[in-house]
């Protein structure tokens, strides 16, 4: 009897804790104003724009005005810390990792201090690039340079997403020609602007890139001073096969093909080559209500279920890439470990 | 001419519109064009890319326009490129000329607006050829160029020199920006200042501060008394009205400074402040009278105008060319060409001839439209100055703060940025500071640093900032002439004086 009443106890308590907790969940709700804070000061850039789709979406979803703040990194990840009610969310790419793994200040690991919630899509576009009338048609020209001891230089901003590709690159010299790293020296430099003044200058002989920046550029004619050559776009081949089948601007979805693994191979551990697609998600304050997460999960699901989204990020050449936060957050914290592993070989 | 047919009364209503709401931002102290173009631009989703064109436009020369106002009636510099506009048009506002001053401001944006408009439609293509000449070592020579005003607008040469150099050091505490190529390191400050200082001092707070409470305390030093009692304020048109005279043996000054203006908006990176500091040193350099330049003289405020809206037309030339804004503003008219899905860069005018042209009518218009609104409108802007101090300077602190507050998205430390350089300003003045060499050092300083430092990488050596390119060598010239008419002028003056005296 005694057995059983406690048992009943237990039942009864049990119970009761599902009963709250999914009451918590119904009730879970955003306030009417809802801020995004995003890691880009720039309105003008991949962040903002796939951050401003995504909140117009949200904000018709769930009834409430969603407002994106290009405020920056820093000032995202401080906001963020500081604000636990779910009344500030932020969206970011895999520079918020990559800054804490190449030691940039102001980075911390993501995976400790917020939560890392829903990848939304990829911008496939990371590119690099080398004057029309360089000696170098291919990546594999400038591997065969290194290994030759001719020095390469390579235009990118330091300490991320710019940086990532240069160092998988000197990884692949070091693996196939141990001591030949050394011949591919970084150029660090700003804005894209800066980059492609490099090149113009003959200060680079490479520079990062992108699909939708730099594609016109490499329209143009040989002669050109400006006349830019994609060798190399680091995205996943499944990647840029999601993309319109016209690509960008002048160059067909199949030409892209043409730059990315496997007809360009550089190599992640001699086996395998390197890829690396730049993913936006949200994280949040570590202390923000699960019931919440859970909220913007189902909405962002629904918004993904009813596919229209699909089709504004796909014109605004992104890949709809919406993964739930938990899923998400393992995924992203393996494609971290992969990267860790790249710097630290290199350094 | 397919594109006419976008030219619905949809498309001019929302130039107008831009154009007003530009002002009314410009023309708020810590409220600037790019904040204006940014809050907007959510707003240009719901339209197709020529009307949401037209809005942004509208608001991008309306938000530089705007600026003249505080400039010149309240000293204030409404946007950091209106600095130079105070040197005259707040002096001209004091001898009771304000409404001349603000009509000369308006006339000179007119033709800066649309000399720079004429270029970007005949030219732009080649001058961005010409822009990518311009490397690390030739930006670096631009703003050293810049920098050499500092010597003219001094009083007194060495502690004009010294707050300079004092203001290139303020502008340098903070990290060394990745974004910029930097390493991040953080310099000039302690660790617990971090939290605040790692992207250093925000250059409106600091600029407001220093000009607009600055001012203001240093009128409320004065006390109420001598205003109220003696019923003393301000006359509106006490001096010389306005006549196109004004601008009698200004014509080169209004083509050379609408052209620096132009010139300067196309080189990304350089900035809009150095293109109306620059305008306004050659002035004062090249004027028959330059002791008059800084005490209320029209051909200070014609130079300082033209140029600055000589830069929207300028700033175009790069974004429509290459890709590239040529300032912050254009970066954020980006903004609308991406979530648009247009692909900007050296084949967008080409490829996109509608757009192109529509733009060009859009500029075009949005200058004229600035004009009649600001022109008609100042005899009722200009009543502000009529206005009992003691209330007005309330409202102006709190719109000041409020703009400081806002700036960065609600960041409270450019609030206390705002009221440090305030105090700053009004005290350094008792021991001699000179607040405009001072911010002008601010602003182009973090530039002038990033520019040598790169250089100095790229090149490995200092003698390539002589042996660069001819561009460089011509700059140097331009350079040791500006120093060596600085000079000669500050010469010149004393003897004037000491013959006065005698």
């Amino acid at each position: 009897m005694k057995f059983l009443k406690s048992g009943l106890a237990v039942a009864m308590a049990a119970f009761m804790g599902i009963a709250a907790s999914q009451a918590v969940a119904a009730d879970a709700k955003f306030a009417d104003n809802l801020r995004v804070v995003i890691g880009s000061k720039s309105t003008g850039g991949d962040t903002y724009q796939n951050s401003a789709i995504v909140a117009q979406a949200l904000g018709e979803k769930l009834g409430i005005n969603v407002k994106v703040d290009a405020v920056g990194s820093s000032a995202a990840f401080k906001a963020l810390a500081r604000i636990s009610n779910g009344s500030t969310i932020m969206i970011f790419h895999d520079q918020s990792y990559l800054g804490y793994l190449y030691g940039v200040k102001g980075y911390f690991d993501i995976f400790d201090d917020f939560i890392v919630g829903p990848t939304i899509a990829i911008n496939p576009g990371n590119a690099y690039l080398v004057p029309k009338s360089s000696p170098y048609k291919t990546i594999e020209d400038i591997i065969q340079a290194c290994a030759k001891d001719t020095k390469i230089r390579v235009a990118i901003q330091p300490g991320g997403v710019s940086e990532i590709g240069y160092s998988a690159l000197k990884n692949a010299i070091k693996l196939r020609y141990p001591g030949k790293e050394g011949n591919l020296v970084a150029v660090n430099t700003g804005s894209q602007s800066d980059k492609n003044q490099l090149l113009f200058d003959g200060q680079a002989d490479l520079i990062q890139g992108s699909v939708q920046a730099n594609e016109q550029y490499t329209q143009l004619p040989a002669e050109d001073q400006k006349a830019m050559r994609f060798v190399w776009l680091t995205a996943r081949e499944e990647t840029i096969k999601q993309t319109k089948p016209e690509g960008m601007g002048s160059t067909t979805q199949a030409h892209l093909l043409d730059f990315v693994s496997p007809k360009v191979s550089v190599t992640l551990d001699g086996k395998q080559d390197f890829t690396f697609d730049k993913e936006f998600f949200f994280l949040y304050n570590k202390k923000m209500d699960p019931a919440l997460i859970e909220v913007l999960d189902k909405a962002l699901g629904e918004i993904y279920a009813e596919g229209k989204i699909q089709e504004v990020q796909k014109n605004s050449f992104f890949i709809p890439n919406f993964k739930p936060s938990a899923e998400a957050s393992a995924y992203l914290k393996d494609k971290m470990e992969k990267y860790e592993g790249i710097i630290k070989s290199i350094h | 001419m397919e594109f006419i047919s976008y030219l619905t009364p949809m498309f001019f209503a929302l130039v107008g519109f831009g154009v007003v709401v530009g002002i009314i931002f410009g023309a708020i102290p810590g409220m600037t064009a790019t904040m204006a173009v940014a809050v907007c631009l959510p707003m240009t989703y719901g339209l197709d890319l020529t009307n949401g064109l037209a809005l942004l436009l509208g608001l991008y020369v309306g938000g530089i326009s705007g600026g003249l106002v505080p400039a010149v009636l309240l000293n204030i510099p409404g946007t950091p490129s209106s600095i130079t506009t105070t040197f005259d048009g707040y002096p001209m506002t004091q001898k009771g000329e304000g409404e001349r001053a603000l009509k000369t401001g308006i006339t000179s944006s007119l033709f800066g607006g649309l000399f720079s408009a004429i270029v970007l439609f005949f030219f732009a293509p080649s001058l961005a050829d010409v822009a990518i000449k311009f490397s690390y070592v030739e930006k670096f020579l631009i703003i050293l160029f810049a920098l050499t005003v500092i010597a003219s607008l001094s009083r007194n040469l060495l502690l004009g020199i010294f707050s300079g150099v004092l203001g290139v050091w303020f502008s340098l505490i903070g990290s060394y920006d990745i974004s910029s190529g930097g390493n991040g390191e953080y310099r000039l400050m302690t660790d617990a200042m971090v939290p605040y200082l790692e992207s250093g001092f925000s250059l409106l707070p600091v600029l407001i501060g220093l000009f607009g409470l600055g001012t203001i305390l240093q009128e409320a030093q004065k006390g109420i008394k001598e205003e109220v009692g003696k019923g003393k304020k301000l006359e509106l048109n006490g001096g010389t009205s306005f006549s196109l005279s004004v601008f009698k043996g200004q014509i080169v000054n209004l083509i050379r400074s609408s052209g620096l203006g132009t010139f300067v908006g196309m080189l990304p990176g350089v900035g809009g402040s150095a293109a109306s500091v620059l305008a306004y040193t050659q002035q004062k350099n090249f004027s028959k009278h330059p002791e008059k330049l800084g005490k209320g003289a029209p051909e200070g405020v014609i130079a300082s105008e033209s140029s600055n809206n000589g830069l929207t037309g300028g700033a175009l030339i790069p974004l429509l060319s290459l890709g590239i804004p040529g300032d912050s503003t254009t970066a954020v008219l980006i903004g609308a060409f991406t979530l648009q899905g247009i692909q900007l860069g050296p084949l967008f005018i080409g490829n996109n001839l509608d757009t192109w042209n529509t733009m060009m009518v859009a500029l075009v218009f949005a200058n004229l439209v600035m004009f009649v609104v600001m022109f008609f409108a100042i005899r009722t802007i200009v009543k502000v100055i009529t206005i009992p101090k003691y209330l007005l300077y309330p409202g102006i602190i709190m719109m000041c703060v409020v703009g400081a507050y806002a700036i960065n998205f609600g960041i409270m430390f450019d609030v206390w940025t705002l009221l440090f350089f305030g105090l700053f300003g009004f005290l350094g003045q008792k021991v001699g500071l000179e607040v405009a060499p001072f911010i002008i050092g601010f602003i182009l300083g973090k530039q002038a640093e990033v520019y040598f430092v790169k250089s100095l990488e790229s090149f490995g050596t200092l003698t390539i900032f002589f042996t660069k390119s001819p561009i460089a060598m011509v700059l140097w010239v331009l350079i040791l002439i500006s120093v060596v008419f600085s000079i000669y002028g500050m010469i010149k003056q004393k003897k004037n004086n000491n013959n006065k005296e005698a």
